[in-house]
């Protein structure tokens, strides 16, 4: 049997009963770690399941899948992902490739950003499609997100902003070699992403795009290890969000639509930088 | 300044304040190279020049090889890399009538600045040659009149006439003509009309009169042509005789000089001229120029020393006393060289003929610029304007005697290069607005480069040819220094060679093996050690490359060319001895047919698709990419055009080229064929450089690809942008090529030489079986008109080059002399995907070397299913 299982958001609790009672009797057990971080560190996980990990990065897991997956019918094998199994798009290859060589797959949900979002106050039903903002690249600089927030924004609805991690990936020059290099981790914040954000409009102003789906003063959502004991939550101007400093890793952005409803923004001001700039901001 | 340095400049007649402010009059500068055929004598000729300058004694002019500053030179009697220096001479009054056009003088001046690069003439350092004309804008092609236009002749006229370098002809080695082959003066006459033709031929076939540079085809009567004896220091164009006429015939020099050339007789008993032969009249060019010289020659050489004397008064010789004493061989000599001194015609022909850096740059700007034709480098570069910004040209590195620095040498085209001035210094990788390739530093020093000596000057301004210290450090091998931060690269230079055989080196003492590497990273692939570097970059064409097996390996145009690389290797670079292997060939992998199937190949998280397929190129398009005449810098409608004139390219899918590659200029297309595919400009980069690495690295073997068009038919895509990043696409992209490629049956391409051969009528059979043994055919056979050799032309396999010099002079006799340069690729027959076949034979040893797993790359891991 191959379990793939969701682990949650925060730390080591967060694995749900079945899920736990899954991976104690697993002859194998792997720890997906390219999607997405938790805020404790393997060696914690392991003392609390009472198992050891096989840490996969993607490499193994793209490139050398049937390593993973059960050899032997009867051999049960563990694949815990961080949040929910299907929050990324990305393992849906694996279960697959696992139903091709007709073994039986079973999936344990946990809770997932895209739900967990909630927390802000920012209705669940409004939101649109999600994007993810990747980190830029001398002569990568996709934009492609910024016409997806704003067909949200025209259609009233929030986009929840996925920001880029880079847990062990090859640097580009190094994927043309046959010997790896690897960037070091790196997680982007808030701020980062915001600049990012900016950077794209001031691109589209020189482009001489007019009617713009948001502004430096458009208010922005920054979360920051949603789910853990010292989740953070700010509500601040984008031009503002770019000074904001929300502590270690993950973040991820919601930018609201234009319009809120009124309990949307009784909840959000809560986490307001600054009040009064948020009411100026909101009002009309 | 050494003392060497300083009496070298009390020996001069010019000193470096008066070149310096001759530097300033641009319209009285002529900065050219001297070019030939490897052993029609340039360097020597180059001699009488210098002398006439005055930077060596007259006397050992044809001795001295002044610009063979390099002990192997001196020593095989070839120059290997080429020299600089710059002279000084002043034209007489009644010369400088012959310059019309405003451009080409200061009317105030009679002095020029002549700037001179001799540079090789074996085959094997073309890219000298070509680094060489970069910087000059005419050159003084050199013919030995008894060989006649020679392969290598026919090479570096066609790279000058490319890079719009206007030339002058000079006939070398008329002494041999006279005292060895004995022609007689009409006979002489035809040789050199033969030559002229050829040399015009050539001309026509690469420009025309009507093109930007005007007239380029040479023309004895029109005083073009120069005719002598580089050894002997005597030379003369119809110039020179037309003078000595002129009085006597009253006639203008002009109009004579047009008499003396081509179907022009005289008959001496009615004083009457003719276009037409008769019986009793004589053709002008053997009677008045040709005849004096023969008689000259005939009373000196056979001591008739009533006849000389009477001669010599004739001609109005006036001998030195120490001279008068001398006969034989060494009186015609001084007689020749008083009469008709070498220095003299030469100059008078470089001064009149060839054009300044104001005329030449008007023409050449459009060639030699990349950026937008009327930005203000571009202004600058047009105008040869010294207060326009700077931009120069460095075209070489120039080893110094400090070890391991290198003088960067070039050409400023706009505003002035001075000591300690900051500049963008940027290396051929640098694209404007980019920060790759591009550094801002300050120029340590400007410095004026004469044959062995430098010397240091405060600044250099436009049209000038100068050395900078300190750039070595941030450029390779060539680059553009400017102060316009917006400027563009100059073009970079196309070599005419490839570095097509190779070996492989190591020290002979591993221990030694840092002072060999050092890895000092430039290129994505390509390392340059520490001894290595150097070499790379004393030369302009070598490839140093460590292959990721660890070898390191040196290419090079053939094997003289490698022989003296690894000895300046050895000996100055790296100086440890070193261990090399046999002589490899470089291969290019290719396709015969079209993919068999749309092949997929899918990203590694599965989201992202490929569908693409290959086809071979058109016979002739690869050589058009190598050429430059289809080149990833077109306007892409007028590219697209021109690929749908000549290769009948569908239009639409040719204005969608994505790239050329490998190394973004390669012989290899990438095409858009794709209909409405979203985010598809996302992507673009990654694929892109996908298709560099997989041309750069085929799938049989690793060497470049060749003549491969890829289509890319569709593309699915992850709808979020971070799950279709490099990461995901480069390597998929090369997959999918690489699935491409081995549907498409698969080929090897090996290089082929053209060589020439001259011997003797007796040493051909002898040739003949020699190439036969070596894959070679024969295409062309000749005999030298006026002479008993012949002259064999014949393709011959690069691979079947090794040692083929010494095999084809044990088989002749040592009578024949080969002279190999690349000429094309070609298919090597067989399937190298069927065991046992030649080119199966091939990969396997390629892979082997470069420690690649043995036997044949697997579609299964580079196609997907559906």
């Amino acid at each position: 049997m191959f379990y793939v299982i969701g682990l949650g958001l925060g730390d080591a609790k967060d694995v749900t009963v079945k899920g736990l009672e899954i991976i104690r009797k697993c002859d194998r057990v792997y720890l997906e770690s390219y999607t997405s971080v938790l805020t404790v560190q393997q060696e914690t996980l392991e003392e609390f399941y009472g198992c050891s990990l096989i840490a996969a990065d993607r490499e193994l897991v793209e490139n050398c899948a049937d390593e993973i997956l059960p050899n032997r019918k009867d051999e049960d094998v563990a694949f815990l992902v961080v949040g929910d199994p299907f929050g990324a798009t990305t393992h849906t290859d694996l279960v697959l490739r696992a139903k091709e060589k007709d073994i039986q797959v079973k999936v344990i949900h946990n809770s997932s950003i895209l739900t967990a979002v909630g927390c802000c106050g920012l209705q669940l039903y409004s939101y649109g499609e999600i994007v993810s903002i990747p980190y830029w690249m001398d002569t990568w600089r996709p934009d492609s997100f910024y016409e997806k927030i704003a067909s949200n924004r025209q259609r009233g609805l929030h986009t929840l902003c996925l920001l880029d991690i880079k847990v062990k990936e090859p640097t580009l020059e190094s994927i043309m070699k046959k010997k790896k290099e690897y960037m070091s981790p790196k997680f982007m914040s808030v701020n980062e992403a915001a600049s990012q954000l900016i950077a794209i409009l001031d691109n589209k102003i020189q482009d001489g795009h007019k009617d713009l789906a948001f502004t430096q003063q458009s208010l922005i959502v920054g979360l920051a290890r949603v789910g853990c004991e010292d989740q953070h939550i700010v509500a601040c101007s984008l031009q503002n969000m770019t000074r904001v400093n929300l502590g270690p890793p993950l973040h991820c952005l919601v930018i609201p639509a234009e319009k809120l409803h009124p309990l949307e923004l009784e909840f959000l001001i809560q986490y307001a930088l600054d009040k009064d700039q948020f009411k100026e901001m909101t009002e009309s | 300044m050494c003392t060497q340095i300083k009496n070298m400049l009390l020996q001069v007649n010019f000193t470096v304040d008066e070149i310096r402010t001759m530097m300033d009059k641009k319209k009285n500068i002529r900065n050219m190279s001297v070019i030939a055929h490897v052993d029609h004598g340039k360097s020597t000729l180059t001699d009488s020049l210098v002398s006439k300058a005055g930077i060596i004694a007259g006397a050992k002019a044809g001795e001295t090889r002044f610009t063979d500053t390099r002990k192997d030179e001196q020593e095989r009697c070839i120059t290997i890399k080429s020299t600089a220096i710059s002279m000084f001479f002043e034209l007489d009054e009644k010369d400088l009538v012959f310059i019309k056009n405003p451009d080409q003088r200061d009317k105030d001046e009679k002095g020029f600045l002549i700037n001179l690069i001799d540079s090789p003439g074996h085959v094997d350092f073309s890219s000298e040659v070509t680094a060489a004309l970069r910087v000059t804008d005419g050159a003084l092609v050199v013919v030995d009149c008894v060989s006649g236009v020679c392969v290598q002749t026919e090479t570096v006229l066609r790279q000058a006439i490319a890079e719009r370098i206007k030339p002058v002809l000079f006939m070398n080695k008329m002494d041999r003509a006279l005292l060895e082959l004995q022609l007689d003066s009409e006979d002489l006459y035809q040789t050199f009309q033969r030559i002229v033709e050829n040399v015009n031929v050539i001309i026509a076939t690469y420009s025309d009169d009507d093109g930007p540079m005007g007239e380029v085809r040479v023309d004895p009567s029109k005083g073009s042509v120069g005719f002598g004896s580089g050894l002997h220091g005597w030379a003369f164009t119809l110039k020179q005789f037309s003078e000595m006429y002129a009085e006597k015939f009253k006639i203008d020099v002009v109009k004579l000089m047009n008499r003396l050339w081509g179907e022009s007789f005289f008959n001496p008993k009615t004083k009457k001229w003719s276009k037409q032969k008769e019986p009793d009249n004589k053709r002008s060019f053997c009677m008045y120029v040709l005849d004096p010289i023969y008689k000259v020659f005939d009373s000196i050489m056979n001591y008739k020393k009533e006849e000389a004397d009477n001669l010599l008064k004739k001609l109005g010789i006036v001998l030195k006393a120490e001279d008068k004493d001398k006969d034989g061989k060494a009186l015609l000599k001084v007689v020749m060289r008083t009469w008709l001194p070498a220095g003299e015609a030469l100059l008078q022909m470089i001064a009149i003929h060839l054009p300044s850096p104001v005329t030449a740059q008007k023409y050449r700007m459009e060639m030699l610029y990349e950026g937008p034709l009327d930005d203000e480098a571009a202004v600058g570069i047009k105008n040869c304007d010294p207060n326009g910004p700077l931009m120069m040209y460095v075209s070489k590195m120039v080893p110094t005697s400090d070890k391991g620095r290198f003088y960067a040498f070039g050409r400023v085209f706009s505003g002035k290069v001075s000591t300690g001035m900051k500049a963008r210094i940027m290396g051929p990788n640098f694209q404007p607005g980019k920060k790759e390739d591009l550094y801002e530093k300050a120029i340590q020093r400007t410095i004026l480069m004469m044959g062995r000596y430098v010397e240091a000057i405060e600044d250099v301004p436009s049209g000038n040819i100068c050395g900078l210290v300190g750039v070595d450090q941030f450029l390779v091998k060539t680059g553009t220094i400017t102060t316009f931060k917006d400027a563009h690269n100059m073009k970079v230079m196309k070599f005419s060679v490839s570095p097509v055989v190779r070996v492989a080196v190591e020290p002979k003492n591993p221990a030694d093996l840092p002072k060999l590497v050092e890895g000092v990273m430039c290129d994505l692939i390509v390392f340059n050690s520490l001894g290595l570097k150097r070499l790379a970059k004393s030369d302009p064409m070598v490839q140093c490359i460590i292959e990721e097996s660890g070898e390191h390996i040196i290419a090079g145009a053939g094997e003289l060319h490698l022989e003296i690389c690894l000895k300046d290797l050895e000996e100055d670079h790296a100086c440890i001895p070193i261990k090399k292997s046999d002589p490899v060939v470089s291969y290019r992998e290719t396709i015969s047919e079209q993919s068999n199937q749309m092949c997929l190949s899918k990203s590694p998280n599965k989201h992202n698709r490929l569908f693409m397929m290959a086809c071979p190129m058109p016979d002739g398009l690869a050589e058009d990419i190598d050429s430059g005449d289809v080149n990833p810098r077109d306007d892409f409608k007028v590219r697209a055009r021109y690929l749908n004139e000549k290769y009948d390219y569908d239009v639409t899918e040719a204005r969608k080229i994505w790239c050329f590659g490998p190394d973004g200029s390669g012989p290899n297309i990438l095409v858009d064929c794709t209909k409405g595919v979203q985010y598809l400009n996302e992507i673009k980069d990654s694929v892109v450089a996908g298709f560099q690495w997989a041309t750069k690295e085929g799938v049989l073997s690793e060497e470049n690809l060749r003549g491969v068009r890829f289509n890319i038919h569709d593309v699915t895509l992850h709808a979020d942008a971070i799950h279709r990043g490099g990461g995901q696409i480069i390597p998929t992209t090369r997959r999918c090529l690489y699935a491409c490629l081995l549907t498409a049956s698969p080929r090897i391409m090996e290089p082929v030489y053209l060589c020439e051969i001259q011997c003797p009528e007796v040493a051909v059979g002898g040739i003949y079986g020699v190439l036969n043994r070596r894959r070679g055919h024969v295409f062309e056979e000749q005999q030298v008109a006026g002479t008993p050799m012949f002259v064999v032309k014949a393709y011959l396999p690069v691979n079947e080059s090794f040692g083929f010099t010494a095999d084809l002079r044990s088989n002749t006799g040592g009578q024949a002399f080969p002279q190999c340069v690349f000429d094309h690729w070609q298919i090597l027959p067989g399937d190298p995907m069927e065991l046992g076949s030649r080119p199966y034979q091939v990969v396997q040893d390629t892979r082997k070397r470069k420690g690649l797993k043995e036997g044949l790359p697997d579609l299964n891991a580079y196609l997907d299913k559906l």
